[in-house]
């Protein structure tokens, strides 16, 4: 009988406890006279800590408002599903291509009039980038850190004529010719060195028809399947069928992570690779000492039109709709846009700064030595960023699967362009029927 | 062949069989523990190596300290405090509701129960995505999105596999038994807390294991409701490990995962017997 | 008036579950029913569309493409690692020494977080560099693309299916115990062979618990998610390995259309509870129940 109760006893402690314990962690400390603004961010690591430099800095310097910094995975569906329940971040650190999709839900706040208010207006911002943060009338973020893609080249791996940013082959063509002459295969058939392979690191795939220069959505229609479209995945399968299809997965399959020494440009798997600014903090990491080069990525012969183009992608701040605090934390925002505090921070993530303005330290003290380059390729006006629509995760969805499909043989580019295009003018059609309330 | 020679070669070819498809399923194991004290640039070789050129037993510890005041890191201790806290609770919780509600099930009559059996079965072929948002609105509803309470509190209200499992087994206890306690003026609880429950052990021992099990490795319920890093379990925090943008240590994720897994292979492995006689007597027919 | 008491008491103990049903299931399942007949971003309040979202369905050439996917999966995954499963409960019922080490290894696998399982079968199936294809070549085969070829994929994660195989091979295990020798032995007298012994004594007398862990197995193969997820985002390639959790996983809190993921939820849950009936009425022919 006594054993009995002691049992229970224990065990009850123990639940005790536990719960104690468990409830303890979550609490969060109460705030001061300050007020306090949440702030969710994607970054951990040491893109954090650059940015807990520039909260801490702000909080330093005024004593009204106090920002909290909280590393978030998968900050943008935890902020949506927040929204939703009325208890979102003051601040929420998303992406620029996240926009159309959540302002269409009406699920952010107009930064305009606080904006134009302050002076950050289109002219203080490099035009691509401010203008991809625009949408149906309203601003539905600034930016944090804003990046562009060119071509990454090891000159040590490339003929000695073509090994300079002045000599490199400036059209896709003239790309595809070098791969043709320098790529080199094991006795086995498999691939040893691709100069260049247009699926590495395939993470805009979305983009190919662009850099063909045509567009994936025009007015308030989808155009997938045009013929810049069709031409870019043909270029694209190519790929495929001069190496082989499955020489070519097997290889890329192949690939280490992109933050390893046996990243496949670091690695030497191949000569050229299409990537972002970042791609030079990597290098430092893990292969410093590494010769390299980056131009803007080639452009079709018979388009010179379209040189100097380049995507581009921007991580932003956006204030959720319903946040407690909106006009504080607007002021942490217009803290971050200041032009010392934007370029210690795009500086410190390795990135270009998204300002009109920029100062010359910016660029000498810049870790990547090509920081001008890309800076150039956001000012281009050529330069574009993702389909400013609703539906945007859809159609990148289904353009992976085309490219997918095209690479594996499944499917010829024409079928699969027009079975997506069929499919993503199925699901706007529903989208703007039952979200955008427009009928047919 | 003599039949003593026959039983030998059984035995023989038994031992080999065990053998190899023991090594070929855990295979994948071993591989994470070589990886585990590799140094990071023999991890993602090609062809694949097996014996690390140096022996890394120190990436367990920078795996376990890989973690910083600001939490910029992944603080494995934070976490593994954390998980251990609501496996706890969540283990208690259900060994006591579960065994409650299957007795009710099992040895109690009352209207509408063969019925609501059959429910409670068929909630078992609800996919989770269905309800996961209304799930998620009611916690929310409740203030309790952020805390640990989703993760633990619905144990406390029985589920039904565990419901399934111990009703089988409370089936094959002889009614004799009830009643006689009966007669002798025991109430139901006495009854079930002085009769039924210790026949019950190893039934339950199973129920607490798979619960434990179950907790342990929970993945969509943290990553739903926990918010805070700081409040992260060891299943979100291993993922955080490959989305760190300073590029995925293979070796301490390795190094992380055979820690993390490490509780459940000992428990498993000394409860075993327990285990096996639990469930052959719940006869699941 | 004893019945009446009864009947009360039998309620109190049963409380938890009752409550527990009517607070986190009742509600959450009504809700997502209604919920599939509307259009809902969880951004904003849902709006009524009727079948709308049905009628979608009927027409998605994905969504038949998941149950392809998920019904090829089913059909691979549950009959193999039914097979392995029973297959290595009779090797481990041997009188063996060191048996308790050997369970422990067969039953790894299904301890640790499928995360973890996905990301190292990554890399035993990578195709260039994984444990499997250079061993593969060590012996002078061409491998295949495991990961890469759509034709490859979906029986890459069946044979990946029979890792998670433990605790049913442990379930198996402690039904074999209930296997009584004396029949065996009877049998053996008889002259019967071990197939033929198989076939006569020990599947019938597993009926019941193979008929437990085969509706266990259709459920979660329907139903299956996180290694696909970690392995194949997307359904690569080409949404070859795209099944139906990942569909209504990508809907609702990618596509921010949680109306038209209620919808197919629902009719996953059919398509489920058909299977298991079907499954139940085949079973009444051949599984044998001791003393009923």
């Amino acid at each position: 009988m006594i054993g009995r109760l002691v049992t229970l006893g224990v065990v009850v402690t123990v639940l005790a406890v536990a719960f104690v314990m468990g409830e303890q962690v979550v609490r969060r400390d109460e705030g001061t006279q300050k007020t306090t603004v949440i702030y969710w961010e994607k970054w951990t690591g040491d893109e954090a800590k650059e940015m807990r430099k520039v909260v801490d800095a702000f909080n330093r310097s005024q004593n009204k408002i106090f920002v909290r910094y909280l590393s978030i995975s998968g900050v943008d569906q935890k902020t949506k599903l927040a929204t939703a329940g009325g208890h979102p971040p003051d601040i929420a650190g998303i992406w620029q291509d996240q926009l159309c999709q959540m302002a269409d839900e009406k699920s952010l706040m107009d930064l305009r009039p606080m904006a134009d208010a302050a002076g950050l207006n289109r002219d203080y911002y490099i035009p691509a980038y401010y203008d991809a943060l625009t949408y149906e009338k309203g601003l539905w973020a600034l930016p944090s850190t804003p990046a562009s893609v060119g071509l990454h080249v090891r000159p040590d791996l490339v003929p000695a004529e073509y090994a300079s940013p002045e000599t490199f082959p400036k059209t896709l063509e003239g790309l595809d010719e070098l791969t043709r002459k320098i790529s080199i295969r094991k006795p086995d058939g498999r691939i040893q060195m691709a100069a260049f392979l247009p699926s590495n690191p395939g993470w805009w795939n979305w983009a190919w028809p662009n850099y063909f220069g045509g567009k994936l959505i025009d007015g308030d229609k989808v155009t997938i399947n045009t013929p810049e479209a069709r031409r870019a995945l043909n270029w694209y399968a190519g790929y495929s069928k001069q190496f082989g299809s499955q020489e070519v997965q097997t290889f890329q399959s192949g690939f280490a992570n992109f933050a390893s020494p046996q990243d496949p440009f670091m690695d030497g798997k191949v000569a050229a690779e299409m990537n972002g600014v970042w791609k030079a903090n990597y290098i430092r990491v893990y292969k410093p000492g590494l010769k390299w080069f980056a131009v803007p990525m080639p452009y079709p012969a018979d388009r010179p039109d379209l040189a100097g183009h380049a995507n581009l992608s921007q991580d932003v701040l956006a204030i959720p709709r319903g946040a407690a605090h909106p006009k504080e934390a607007f002021e942490f925002i217009k803290y971050v846009q200041r032009q010392d505090v934007m370029e210690g921070l795009c500086a410190g993530h390795g990135k270009n700064s998204p300002l009109a303005k920029v100062s010359e330290k910016f660029f000498t003290t810049h870790p990547n030595r090509f920081i001008r380059l890309f800076d150039k390729l956001a000012r281009s006006p050529k330069a574009f960023s993702p389909p400013m629509v609703g539906i945007y995760p859809q159609i990148s969805s289904e353009m992976n699967v085309a490219f997918q499909q095209v690479s594996t043989g499944a499917k010829t580019p024409e079928v699969a362009l027009a079975d997506a295009q069929t499919r993503l003018e199925g699901l706007w059609a529903t989208y703007r029927k039952q979200i955008l309330g427009i009928q047919p | 062949m003599t039949p003593l020679q026959k039983k030998q070669l059984k035995i023989a070819l038994t031992h080999v069989a065990l053998v190899l498809l023991s090594a070929l399923f855990v295979m994948p194991i071993l591989w994470m523990l070589t990886t585990s004290v590799k140094p990071i640039n023999e991890t993602m070789t090609s062809p694949p190596r097996w014996i690390p050129s140096q022996f890394q037993f120190w990436n367990y510890r920078e795996a376990v300290m890989y973690g910083s005041e600001e939490l910029g890191y992944i603080p494995f201790l934070v976490y593994a405090r954390n998980t251990v806290l609501i496996t706890i609770l969540t283990v208690t919780g259900a060994v006591c509701s579960n065994a409650l509600v299957a007795y009710s099930f099992a040895r109690l009559k009352w209207p509408g129960r063969d019925l609501f059996f059959s429910v409670t079965l068929a909630t078992m072929m609800v996919p989770f995505p269905v309800i996961m948002v209304p799930t998620f609105a009611l916690f929310r509803w409740l203030g309790w999105v952020g805390t640990f309470r989703p993760l633990w509190v619905p144990a406390f209200f029985a589920s039904a596999y565990s419901i399934f499992l111990l009703r089988q087994f409370f089936r094959t206890i002889p009614m004799e038994l009830s009643e006689a306690a009966k007669i002798d003026g025991a109430s139901e609880i006495r009854t079930f807390v002085d009769v039924i429950i210790p026949l019950a052990k190893p039934a339950l021992a199973v129920v607490a294991l798979f619960t434990f099990m179950g907790s342990w490795n929970d993945f969509m319920g943290p990553m739903i409701y926990l918010v805070d890093q700081k409040t992260f379990t060891l299943s979100v925090g291993l993922q955080a490990y490959q989305t760190t943008h300073g590029g995925t240590p293979w070796n301490l994720l390795m190094a992380a995962s055979a820690m993390v897994i490490l509780p459940i292979v000992v428990v498993f492995f000394f409860a075993q017997k327990l285990f096996i006689q639990g469930i052959a007597t719940s006869g699941l027919k | 008036m004893n019945r009446h008491r009864d009947a009360r008491v039998g309620i109190l103990f049963a409380s938890p579950w009752i409550l527990g049903f009517l607070i986190f299931l009742a509600y959450p399942l009504i809700s997502s029913l209604y919920t599939s007949f509307t259009s809902y971003s969880v951004l904003r309040q849902p709006k009524w569309v009727g079948i709308d979202n049905y009628r979608e369905l009927y027409f998605d050439e994905v969504f038949r493409g998941n149950l392809v996917n998920t019904l090829y999966y089913a059909v691979g995954a549950v009959p193999l690692s039914t097979a392995v499963a029973i297959g290595l409960a009779l090797l481990l019922n041997s009188k063996v020494k060191g048996m308790a080490v050997y369970r422990t290894l067969f039953f790894l696998p299904s301890l640790v977080p499928m995360v973890a399982l996905g990301t190292l079968f990554l890399w035993v199936f990578n195709s260039d560099y994984g444990l499997l294809n250079s061993a593969l070549r060590g012996m002078g085969i061409s491998p295949p693309n495991w990961l890469g070829d759509p034709a490859w994929a979906k029986g890459t994660l069946i044979l990946i299916a029979m890792w998670g195989c433990g605790q049913a091979m442990i379930i198996y295990l402690a039904g074999l115990q209930d296997v009584p020798a004396s029949l065996l032995e009877a049998a053996e007298l008889d002259g019967a062979k071990p197939a033929s012994q198989m076939r006569h004594v020990i599947l019938p007398m597993l009926s019941p618990v193979i008929l437990f862990n085969v509706i266990m197995g259709i459920i979660g193969s329907l139903q299956v998610f996180t290694v696909p997820y970690v392995m194949f985002p997307g359904g690569a390639p080409a949404r070859s390995t795209y099944f139906f959790a990942m569909y209504l996983y990508d809907n609702a809190f990618q596509y921010q259309r949680m109306g038209y993921a209620s919808a197919m939820g629902w009719v996953m849950f059919g398509i489920t509870l058909g299977l298991t009936l079907l499954s139940l009425k085949i079973s009444e022919k051949y599984v044998h129940y001791e003393g009923g």
